[in-house]
């Protein structure tokens, strides 16, 4: 008898993880990837939170598990439609193609927030205002250049953009932007050890292991100011800096500074894809439009559809451990799954 | 002598009569003599020139023939019209009829309204067809008046007003009013065979029906119900809607003298209440009832609250206060004011905010003789003032950009929240920095702070214009070439710039220099608000986001590629529900460049 198929939608860490799950458990699984290469959203990282582990580490060995076993990947795949049947699932691609299975595993992650939509932070409008993706990128070219070339001095980074913001209806914490946040002031501080950094936050929010430990090495190694209190709005100088304007909640004062640079934590949003796939299979959507298992405990992986399981930040804001523990229960829901069937 | 021709019949008549007119007359003069002196000084100033003749005109027009329902709604108008003006003319042809049967001109009024029980064989030809035609005449509205009750949609509204207490104990009697009249005068017909086409043909018919010794009894008490019927509604007028019929009259005449309604009321805000009719027009044009977001605190509920004792706080709160329904009242009630004067009552103006910031807001005095404002919302949209600057430097003109450094709030969002002590506080302090400062002209990007710069603001001989005014004279001038492409651009009119300031070419002819004009089906006068609103700072996201996704679809639907608009407020309430890009004019403008 021919080993069960599972279709895996997002060649991310979530969806690898899947995958190579999938295999080690006897089913043959096939990963469908719309972009070039593997590795989704990571492949931007340059270094990872807490440890410093560079992120091509994490999505290398992943890449070399899939060859290893062997597993049939398909990129620059665009999944035009599913269609669920009675014990087998048909995915069809925009070029035409199409593939069935017994389940699929949904697994696409998520979209950076749009800082453009917050206007007033002046993000493609001042040349000296730039997201932590844009920062990330400088990073991996491995020098922080202001927009006429020259190193920062000062930096601010404002936290939560895009995300608890009930101004543009995202009410949900991204959950990973305060400690980016904090890893990227004291790569800051590391590279340009002069340059004054000040993080603009609501909460920090130190939720994962080893967090709070870097979150305090920030403050006493490396001097970085925290500044409880969102920034208002923001203006360009003459000399393209920027000028910014806040409040100091914790010391219930406004504070006015010009920095050579600012920095919008942009948050995680649903993908438009999730929207499209809720509809189309009748699976739920969270308030935020993140898709939803049957419940928040063990079903988190299982749809209202039979054959259809969902991991990773497709269902939610994770960090990369939590998206590949999800990724192999969703998995292992899938083995139990095509099992069942005669 | 003098024959009072006394019936005991006609005692609910004039008892209702009686009362009618003394309420209404304390009430009147009462709120006429207790307006502001300076409201009263305009009285006396145009009482005596052709605005009483204007007046006179328009009560004609309006209390009589309603020609601004017409214009708004065909059946409706017929409704009100056969009603009114046929009964109004059933009263004049009514004491035509008596003083020419009579011969005297001094006739008590009970009897011309009684006529045909007085004098059975009154035979003037051509007057019985006349009063026959005009009884049917307001039958007719009446069958309207009960088909738009019980279903509206006849009339294409969507929904009618709820009545109060009052409102249905009036409107029961009045719907008894002329099928009793009728009946009576049949009656009477039937013993006298004296009546017309109408009153004379039912009475062959009911002469045919009962017994002619019962016909006396049954006439008395149809006439006895008639009066009953027309007492019970006169003293029911003052305590219903019905008042409108007569508070219209005064209210028409006051505003042709030029009395102003304030956000700090007075009693010509009391008339303006007693003015309401009811009629329910401003309820569709509500996009909070069209999206049944709050179908209960229209205009016309929060002026019936507020005579009925006084509109809550929640209630006044709840309006955008876009002016769609001011547009339409066919009584020209000023509902945006008195709205915002309901705030003011209620609030006491109870800011809890410290304003002490504006006293510190300190400026450097330009050399520049042309000032751009971008007040709160233009801050909050760098680019627009990006793209000014563009402008500003391709036509080579210079200017001052007043709140770069420091901003202050013009005021207006708590103008309309009722906070007007606060708001005059700001009034005061940029009034004296744009003053001081010397320049001649002063451009806004923000159409609500150029709506309270224009409507509250004294700054003496500077010019105040919106910056696509600003933008359009540059091109007129030659200064500012742009290039005219194939984009197709669908143009949103913002509430305060448009039915608040009449400032709809501008736009359009700035616009038509850059590419192709398109107009969503509600536009200019009966644009629709995105939802943004600062007067409802209550009002969810989510349903700000309902009311500005319905109007992207429109703007969607002209087929443009670009929504444009020229406040800053709706390009962000609409650029978070649309699909198309939505840009400032003069985003578009400096792009063009």
């Amino acid at each position: 008898m021919a080993a069960k198929r599972v279709i895996v939608i997002g060649g991310g860490v979530a969806g690898m993880q899947a995958a190579i799950t999938l295999k080690n458990n006897g089913i043959s699984p096939m990963l469908i990837e719309r972009d070039i290469t593997l590795g989704g959203k990571l492949t931007r990282w340059d270094r990872l939170f807490p440890c410093g582990t560079p992120a091509s580490e994490v999505i290398g060995k992943q890449i070399e598990s899939l060859s290893e076993l062997g597993i049939r990947t398909v990129l620059c795949g665009e999944v035009s439609e599913i269609t669920p049947g009675d014990g087998h699932v048909e995915v069809a691609l925009t070029d035409g193609s199409s593939y069935e299975a017994e389940a699929v595993i949904i697994t696409t992650g998520f979209d950076l927030f749009n800082a453009t939509v917050k206007e007033e932070y002046g993000y493609k409008i001042y040349p000296n205002v730039i997201t932590s993706a844009d920062l990330e990128d400088m990073f991996k070219e491995g020098e922080v250049r202001c927009a006429d070339g020259s190193a920062p001095r000062s930096v601010a980074i404002l936290h939560c953009v895009g995300s608890r913001d009930s101004q543009i209806g995202h009410g949900h914490c991204s959950r990973v932007c305060c400690i980016t946040g904090v890893k990227q002031a004291i790569e800051l501080k590391q590279a340009y050890p002069d340059c004054e950094v000040y993080n603009f936050y609501m909460d920090m929010r130190m939720f994962g292991s080893g967090y709070e430990e870097l979150y305090k090495e920030a403050q006493q190694k490396y001097r970085i100011n925290f500044v409880r209190g969102r920034i208002s709005e923001c203006s360009g100088t003459l000399d393209s800096r920027v000028r910014i304007k806040a409040e100091d909640t914790l010391a219930g004062r406004p504070l006015k500074m010009t920095v050579d640079m600012l920095v919008l934590m942009i948050g995680k949003q649903a993908p438009a894809t999730n929207a499209k796939f809720a509809s189309e299979l009748g699976i739920r959507l969270s308030e935020d439009g993140f898709l939803k298992g049957v419940d928040s405990f063990d079903g988190a992986t299982v749809t209202s559809r039979k054959g259809i399981f969902v991991a990773g930040t497709a269902t939610g804001p994770k960090n990369i451990g939590e998206s590949m523990a999800e990724a192999v229960t969703a998995a292992m829901k899938a083995v139990e799954y095509v099992n069942s069937l005669s | 002598m003098v024959n009072l021709y006394f019936e005991p019949f006609i005692i609910p008549f004039c008892i209702g009569v009686v009362f009618l007119f003394s309420v209404m007359w304390t009430k009147f003069i009462s709120w006429i003599s207790a307006l502001p002196k300076s409201d009263r000084r305009m009285i006396r100033r145009n009482i005596f020139s052709s605005a009483t003749l204007m007046a006179l005109w328009e009560a004609f027009r309006e209390c009589l023939l309603h020609l601004r329902i017409m214009r708004v709604n065909g059946r409706l108008w017929y409704m009100h019209t056969s009603l009114a003006f046929g009964w109004f003319l059933l009263i004049v042809f009514g004491k035509v009829e008596a003083i020419l049967y009579l011969k005297s001109p001094v006739v008590p009024i009970y009897v011309d309204v009684f006529f045909r029980k007085y004098f059975p064989f009154a035979h003037i030809g051509w007057l019985g067809v006349v009063m026959d035609a005009l009884l049917l005449f307001v039958l007719s509205g009446l069958t309207a008046a009960i088909i738009k009750r019980f279903r509206p949609s006849v009339y294409g509204m969507k929904r009618t007003t709820t009545h109060t207490l009052g409102d249905k104990l009036a409107l029961s009697t009045l719907w008894f009013i002329f099928p009793l009249r009728l009946l009576a005068e049949s009656f009477n017909s039937a013993i006298y065979d004296s009546g017309s086409f109408l009153t004379g043909s039912l009475g062959v018919v009911l002469a045919a029906i009962f017994p002619s010794k019962a016909l006396p009894y049954i006439n008395e008490t149809m006439w006895w119900c008639y009066s009953i019927a027309l007492g019970l509604f006169f003293v029911s007028v003052p305590v219903s809607r019905y008042l409108h019929i007569f508070a219209e009259i005064p209210l028409v005449f006051l505003r042709s003298f030029k009395v102003r309604t304030s956000v700090r009321a007075t009693t010509f805000t009391k008339l303006q209440l007693a003015a309401c009719s009811r009629c329910g027009i401003c309820i569709d044009p509500c996009q909070l009832a069209a999206n049944e977001i709050s179908c209960d605190t229209q205009s016309v509920y929060l002026l019936r609250d507020e005579r009925e004792g006084g509109a809550s706080l929640a209630k006044a709160d709840s309006c955008l206060l876009c002016g769609r329904c001011e547009r339409m009242c066919p009584v020209g009630i000023k509902l945006d004011t008195i709205r915002t004067s309901v705030r003011h009552n209620r609030r006491k103006d109870t800011s809890t905010f410290d304003y002490g910031y504006i006293a510190s807001a300190d400026v450097t005095l330009p050399s520049a003789k042309t000032g751009f404002f971008s007040g709160c919302m233009g801050r909050l949209t760098p680019s627009v003032q990006a793209s000014m600057k563009k402008i500003a430097d391709k036509s080579g003109i210079a200017i001052w950009f007043i709140d770069q450094e420091e901003g202050i709030c013009c005021g207006r969002p708590q103008r309309m929240a009722g906070n007007i002590d606060a708001a005059d506080s700001m009034r005061e302090r940029i009034e004296e920095m744009v003053v001081e400062s010397g320049i001649t002209t002063l451009v806004t990007s923000c159409p609500i702070c150029l709506r309270t710069f224009t409507e509250d603001y004294n700054l003496g001989d500077i010019r105040i214009i919106h910056h696509s005014q600003f933008i359009a004279e540059l091109m007129e001038q030659g200064l500012l070439d742009v290039e005219h492409t194939e984009a197709g651009f669908a143009y949103h009119d913002p509430c305060e710039l448009g039915r608040g300031l009449k400032i709809y070419d501008q736009p359009r002819q700035v616009i038509a220099r850059l590419g192709q004009l398109h107009e969503p089906a509600h536009h200019r006068d009966n644009a629709l608000c995105c939802g943004g609103s600062l007067a409802h700072m209550g009002l969810e996201l989510d349903k700000r986001v309902m009311i500005a996704s319905s109007v992207s679809r429109e703007l969607e639907q002209t087929g443009a590629d670009c929504i444009v608009t020229s406040c800053p407020l709706c390009k962000k309430m609409l650029a978070k529900s649309s699909n198309l890009r939505v840009a400032d004019i003069a985003e578009a403008v400096s792009e063009h460049i």
